[in-house]
C-alpha cells in the first residue's frame, strides 16, 4: 500500500546535523525559567485587554451581512460574480460526475471500475477495487460511496488542474518555487478546520465550498510532487533536446513531461490521498456523501458514522492501490515497447472502454431497477439491509460494552482519562494561561530560537502576538496545552516502537498495515469510540490525535535510524558498545534530526485533530469554530480559525530545527 | 494523507504574505477556472421544477424527534402525493440561509429562533412561518432521580447552592460539573450559571451523543450530574430524571445566550418552546402540494416520541418507523390531506 508514502518518506530523511548539540540544555533552561517565573508571578499578567482588538469578531460580522448584501445585489461587483460562478460550475461539476456515475448504473460502475484498473494496474489492483465496491454494496452504503468518489473526481481534477501547471511552473523555475512554497505550507500547515468558516463565508455550504476546502488541502502535494518531477529530469536531456532545437515548449510536452510521468501518477495519487482524508470534515459543510454520514451520525447514530468511516478507508486502499499500481506499470523506464506492442495497447484499452460501455447499455436495458443506485439498495434490501444492520449491531453492542461503566475495560479507561487531565491537561493549561504573556511570548520566541533560528523565532513571537490581539489567548494556550500532552505522549510511543522498528525488520513489517490504516482514517473518526471510551470531554481529542500522529513519528524515526550510516555504529561496536549503547550512544544521537523533524510533524498532526475535538468537548479554539458553523456566530468563529492558523505556524516554528527545514529537501 | 504533505519542505518567509497568498490562492484559482468554463446551469440539489409535487427537501435537524418528525413526513409526501423528498442535515441556524438561497424548503421543528426569525422572517422575508408543529418543547436544568431523592433540596436551583462540590468531576477541577447542551442548540447556561452565582464549571461535551455518554455513565453509576436536557426526548423514558426548577421567568427573559446583553437578562427559567414549522418563501409560493400537507401536519409529544424511539432506541429503519405511524394513524393523516 505504502509505495507512494515510502517514496516521500525516503526523502524525507535528512542528514544529520551537529548544530542540536547543546540545545537541550539551553532548552531545559528556558523551560526552567519560566516555571520558576510561574511560581512568582502566576495568574499577574493575564494577556492586557487593552491589546485586544475588541472589535474584531464584530466587523466580521458585519463584513458577512455586508457579503451575502452584495451577493445579492443588482449592481453586485464583478467579484461577487465570480464567485458565485465557481460556486454553480463547482456544484454543476460534482453532479455532472454524479450523474455520470449514475448513468453508468451500479453494475456500469462496477465494471468502468475494475476494468479501467485492470487495464492499467493490473490484476491485483483490479481486484482489490472490486472487493472495495462489494463492500461498499454491503455496508449498505452505495449511494453515498458514489456521491464521495463524485465529490472526489471533482475536487481532485480541479487540484490537478491548479496544481499541475504550477507544479512545472516552479519546476522549471526556481524563483516561482521560492514564492509560492510558504503558501503551499500554510495550506498545508492549517488544519482544515479553520478554514472552514471562511470558505462558508464566501462560498455558502454545499458541493462547492466541500470541493474548496478539499482543493486547499490537496493542491500542495499536486504542486510539490509535480515540481519535483520536472527538476528530476537529468539536465543533460534537457540540454541534448534544447542542442537539438527543441523550444522551451517542445522540450517541456516532449521531454519532461514524459519522464516525469511516474511522479505525475503519484500526483494523482497523493492528490486523491490528500482530498479523501477531507471528505468528513467536507461533510460538515455539506458535502455529500460518505463524510455527511460520518458527521451527521456522530450526532444521531455513531455506529453508521464508524461504518461509513471504514469504507472511507476502504474507498482510500483501494485508490491508493489503483493508482500506485497504474504508476508503476507505465513507468517509461520499465517500458520499452514496440510499435506493435504499442498499437495492442491502444486497441485494449478501447477494448476497455467498449466493454463498460456495453454493459453500462446492457445494464440499463435489463432492469430500470439498476438505473439508479438507490433503486439498487432497495432493490436487494434482503441482503444489504441485514448485513449493514449485523455490522452496525456489533459496532453498537462494542460501543455499549466500552461504554457500560461496569465493563472492565470502562474500569481502565477512566481513571486514566482522570490522570491525564489531573496531572497533564489541567496543569499545563493553567500554567500556560496563568503564566504572564510575555513571560509566556519571550520563553517561546528563546526556545523557537534555539531550536529553529532567529528568522522562525520572529514569526513565533509575530504569531502568538496575533493571537493575543485577536483576543484568543487563553483558549489559545488551552488548545496548545493540549497539543502539547498528546504530542508529548506521540512522540515517546512513537520513539519507543520507531527505534524497535528499525531494529527488526519483522516488527516493521507487522505494523506496516497498522500504520497504513491509522493514517488513512479520517480525522473525525477516530474521535467518535473515544467519546464512549474516555468520558472526559478533553480526553478523546486527545488520545485521538496521538492515534492520528504516531505513526508519522514511527516512520520518521524507524528512517531516521536506519539511515544511520553503519561505519560509526560499527566502530562503537568494535570498541566494545553493546546494542544498547550503540543505540543510544551512536545511532540516536546520530537520528537526532529526524527525530526533531517527527516531533515536528507530529505537533502539526495533533494539532489537526485537537481542534476536531472542539466538535466533540473539547472546548477551546476548536469549539469555537464549531459553534461558529453551527450557530452562524461568524465573527467569533473567524477570529477562532485566524487563531488556529497563527498557532498553527508558531508550533511549527518553534519546533522545526535549523537542518530540519530540509524536510523535503530537493536532491 | 499517507504521504504526509507535512514532510515536505518548509520555510520561513514572510508569514503574513504566506497566509494572504494560501487563501488569496485558493479563491484567485477557482475564479480562473471559472473564466475556463461558463458555468452551466448549476442545477443544484433543493428546490427544482415542482410540477405536480416533484421535489422536496426537508432538512432533519440533530435529534431523534426531529428525525421522526421528518421520516413521518416523507412517508406521507411520498405514499400520498407522489412527491420525491430530499433530506438534508444542516445545522439549526445555517439552515435558515439554506432556506433563503431556496436550498431547503422546510424545516419542521425549530425551537423558536428569535434572532433569526427577526432577520429571515420580518425583515429578509426569505423565511415564512409555518404554524406550529403541535409539539411542546422544554429545556431545562435535569439531575438523575435518585439524586433528587437523595437531596430533595435540589427541587429548586437554590438547593445547589453550597453543594456545587458534589458534582466535581476531574475535568471541572475545584468546580462542580454542569454538563452543557449540544453547542447548537438554544441555551443560557453559562449566564444562567453566572447570573445565579453558582460555582459551577460549564463543561461542553459538544454533540448530542457524547453528552449522553457522559451523563448516562454517570447515571449508571449512580454518581451525581446535573446537565442541561430537554422535553420531548425518548430517552427521558429510559433514564428517571428530575428537573431542577430555575426562577421564574419575567418580562423580557431571554432564552437564547446568542442574542447578547446583561446576564440578568438570562436569570429565569426556560421559556416552553411551541415548536415551529418554517418554509422556504421559494417554497410556500411554488403551489406545490406538499407545501398545503406540510403546513397542516399536527404531530403531539407522544407521537414524536414514540417514532423517535422506535428511530434512535430500538434502531428500526427510519423510513419503516415513519411509514408504520402513517399507517397506525391514518385518521390524522387523512386531516393533512383534506
Amino acid at each position: 500500500v505504502a509505495v507512494a508514502s515510502e517514496r516521500i518518506a525516503a526523502r524525507a530523511v535528512p542528514s544529520p546535523a551537529r548544530h542540536l548539540r547543546g540545545r537541550p540544555a539551553q532548552v531545559a533552561a528556558v523551560v526552567a525559567l519560566m516555571l520558576l517565573a510561574y511560581t512568582l508571578v502566576r495568574g499577574e499578567a493575564p494577556w492586557p485587554e487593552s491589546l485586544v482588538w475588541q472589535q474584531l469578531p464584530e466587523e466580521l460580522d458585519e463584513f458577512q451581512a455586508w457579503l451575502i448584501e452584495q451577493r445579492t445585489a443588482a449592481d453586485r461587483s464583478i467579484v461577487f460574480t465570480i464567485f458565485d460562478g465557481f460556486r454553480a460550475f463547482a456544484d454543476w461539476l460534482v453532479n455532472a460526475f454524479t450523474d455520470a456515475l449514475l448513468w453508468l448504473t451500479w453494475a456500469g460502475t462496477l465494471a468502468a471500475g475494475v476494468l479501467i484498473v485492470l487495464r492499467f494496474g493490473g490484476l491485483r489492483a483490479a481486484l482489490v477495487v472490486f472487493a472495495a465496491f462489494v463492500s461498499f454494496a454491503l455496508m449498505g452504503l452505495w449511494e453515498e460511496s458514489i456521491q464521495t468518489l463524485a465529490l472526489m473526481g471533482a475536487a481532485v481534477s480541479l487540484s490537478l488542474l491548479v496544481g499541475v501547471p504550477l507544479g512545472i511552473v516552479a519546476g522549471r523555475s526556481q524563483r516561482v518555487h521560492r514564492a509560492i512554497t510558504p503558501a503551499l505550507d500554510a495550506m498545508q500547515i492549517v488544519p482544515a478546520f479553520a478554514y472552514l468558516m471562511p470558505v462558508v463565508i464566501l462560498f455558502s455550504v454545499g458541493p462547492a465550498a466541500a470541493v474548496i476546502c478539499t482543493m486547499i488541502y490537496a493542491i500542495p502535494p499536486a504542486v510539490r510532487i509535480t515540481a519535483l518531477g520536472i527538476r528530476g529530469v537529468t539536465h543533460d536531456t534537457v540540454e541534448a533536446s534544447q542542442a537539438f532545437g527543441a523550444t522551451a515548449l517542445q522540450t517541456l510536452f516532449k521531454v519532461q513531461l514524459p519522464l516525469a510521468r511516474r511522479e505525475l501518477l503519484l500526483a494523482l495519487n497523493q492528490t486523491i490521498m490528500f482530498g479523501l482524508s477531507l471528505v468528513v470534515i467536507a461533510g460538515l459543510i455539506g458535502g455529500r456523501g460518505l463524510g455527511d454520514v460520518v458527521t451527521s451520525g456522530l450526532y444521531s447514530n455513531p455506529a453508521l458514522a464508524l461504518l461509513a468511516g471504514l469504507a472511507i478507508v476502504i474507498m482510500a486502499i483501494a485508490l491508493d492501490r489503483a493508482t500506485s499500481a497504474m504508476a508503476e506499470r507505465t513507468d517509461p523506464t520499465r517500458r520499452h515497447l514496440t510499435d506493435e506492442g504499442r498499437r495492442r495497447a491502444r486497441l485494449s484499452t478501447l477494448g476497455t472502454l467498449a466493454a463498460i460501455v456495453v454493459i453500462a447499455l446492457a445494464a440499463r436495458a435489463l432492469g430500470a431497477q439498476d438505473v439508479y443506485p438507490e433503486e439498487f439498495e432497495t432493490a436487494t434490501t434482503i441482503y444489504t439491509a441485514t448485513i449493514q444492520d449485523t455490522l452496525l449491531g456489533w459496532i453498537q453492542s462494542v460501543l455499549d460494552y466500552v461504554q457500560d461503566p461496569e465493563s472492565f475495560i470502562f474500569g481502565i479507561t477512566e481513571p486514566v482519562g482522570d490522570f491525564l487531565v489531573k496531572y497533564g491537561l489541567e496543569p499545563l493549561r493553567k500554567f500556560l494561561v496563568e503564566l504572564p504573556w510575555y513571560v509566556t511570548v519571550a520563553g517561546l520566541t528563546a526556545i523557537a530560537f534555539l531550536i529553529s533560528g532567529r528568522r522562525p523565532a520572529v514569526t513565533v513571537a509575530a504569531m502568538l502576538a496575533a493571537i493575543g490581539v485577536m483576543g484568543m489567548w487563553d483558549p489559545a494556550m488551552d488548545t496548545a496545552s493540549q497539543v502539547l500532552v498528546a504530542t508529548a505522549i506521540a512522540v515517546v510511543i512513537g520513539i519507543a516502537i520507531g527505534v524497535w522498528a528499525a531494529e527488526s525488520p519483522r516488527v516493521e513489517k507487522l505494523l506496516r498495515p497498522v500504520l497504513d490504516t491509522l493514517q488513512t482514517l479520517p480525522q473525525l473518526v477516530y474521535i467518535i469510540p473515544f467519546i464512549y471510551l474516555m468520558p472526559v470531554s478533553r480526553v478523546p481529542g486527545v488520545v485521538a490525535s496521538v492515534l492520528y500522529a504516531v505513526p508519522v513519528v514511527i516512520r520518521l524515526v524507524t528512517a531516521g535510524v536506519r539511515g544511520v550510516p553503519a561505519a560509526p555504529v560499527e566502530a562503537a561496536m568494535a570498541f566494545g558498545a553493546t546494542r544498547t549503547q550503540a543505540l543510544a550512544k551512536v545511532k540516536l544521537p546520530l537520528a537526532r534530526e529526524s527525530i526533531m523533524l517527527g516531533v515536528n510533524q507530529g505537533i502539526i498532526m495533533v494539532l489537526a485533530v485537537v481542534v476536531i475535538g472542539g466538535l466533540v468537548g473539547s472546548g477551546a479554539l476548536g469549539d469555537l469554530v464549531a459553534r461558529g458553523l453551527q450557530r452562524n456566530e461568524f465573527g467569533e468563529g473567524v477570529v477562532a480559525s485566524l487563531a488556529i492558523l497563527a498557532l498553527g505556524i508558531a508550533l511549527d516554528r518553534v519546533t522545526q530545527s535549523r537542518g530540519g527545514r530540509g524536510a523535503g529537501q530537493q536532491r | 494523507m499517507r504521504g504526509l504533505g507535512m514532510t515536505y519542505p518548509r520555510r520561513a518567509h514572510g508569514l503574513a504574505a504566506a497566509i494572504a497568498l494560501a487563501l488569496a490562492f485558493g479563491v484567485a484559482a477557482c475564479g480562473e477556472e471559472k473564466e475556463e468554463e461558463p458555468a452551466a446551469g448549476g442545477s443544484g440539489s433543493g428546490a427544482a421544477a415542482k410540477k405536480d409535487c416533484g421535489e422536496v427537501t426537508i432538512n432533519e435537524n440533530a435529534w431523534a424527534g426531529s428525525t421522526a418528525n421528518v421520516y413521518i413526513a416523507k412517508a406521507v409526501l411520498e405514499e400520498d402525493l407522489g412527491c420525491e423528498v430530499e433530506i438534508t442535515k444542516i445545522a439549526e441556524i445555517p439552515v435558515f440561509q439554506a432556506m433563503a438561497d431556496g436550498k431547503v424548503d422546510t424545516v419542521l421543528e425549530d425551537w423558536q429562533h428569535t434572532d433569526e426569525y427577526e432577520k429571515y422572517i420580518e425583515q429578509a422575508g426569505t423565511v415564512v412561518d409555518g404554524g406550529p408543529l403541535g409539539v411542546e418543547g422544554h429545556i431545562g436544568w435535569f439531575i438523575p432521580q435518585y439524586l433528587m431523592d437523595e437531596n430533595p433540596e435540589f427541587e429548586t436551583w437554590e438547593g445547589l447552592k453550597g453543594q456545587e462540590d458534589l458534582f466535581k468531576t476531574a475535568e471541572s477541577g475545584d468546580q462542580g460539573m454542569f454538563l452543557g447542551g449540544d453547542p447548537s442548540y438554544v441555551q443560557k447556561d453559562k449566564e444562567l450559571i453566572e447570573a445565579l452565582d453558582l460555582n459551577f464549571k460549564h463543561v461542553t461535551a459538544g454533540a448530542e451523543p457524547a453528552q449522553v455518554a457522559r451523563w448516562s455513565q454517570l447515571y449508571k453509576q449512580k454518581k451525581p450530574v446535573i446537565f442541561y436536557w430537554y422535553t420531548p426526548q425518548f430517552l427521558n423514558q429510559q433514564y428517571d430524571l428530575a428537573e431542577v426548577q430555575l426562577p421564574e421567568r419575567f418580562e423580557g427573559c431571554k432564552d437564547d445566550a446568542k442574542s447578547g446583553g446583561d446576564p440578568e437578562q438570562y436569570k429565569c427559567a426556560y421559556d416552553v418552546t411551541v415548536i415551529q414549522k418554517l418554509f422556504s418563501k421559494e417554497f410556500a409560493e411554488s403551489g406545490s402540494p406538499a407545501y398545503d400537507v406540510l403546513k397542516k401536519m399536527k404531530l403531539t409529544n407522544e407521537d414524536q416520541e414514540l417514532v423517535a424511539k422506535q428511530i434512535a432506541g430500538d434502531k428500526v429503519d427510519p423510513e419503516k418507523a415513519g411509514a408504520d405511524w402513517v399507517a397506525a394513524n391514518r385518521d390524522k393523516v387523512d386531516a393533512w390531506l383534506k
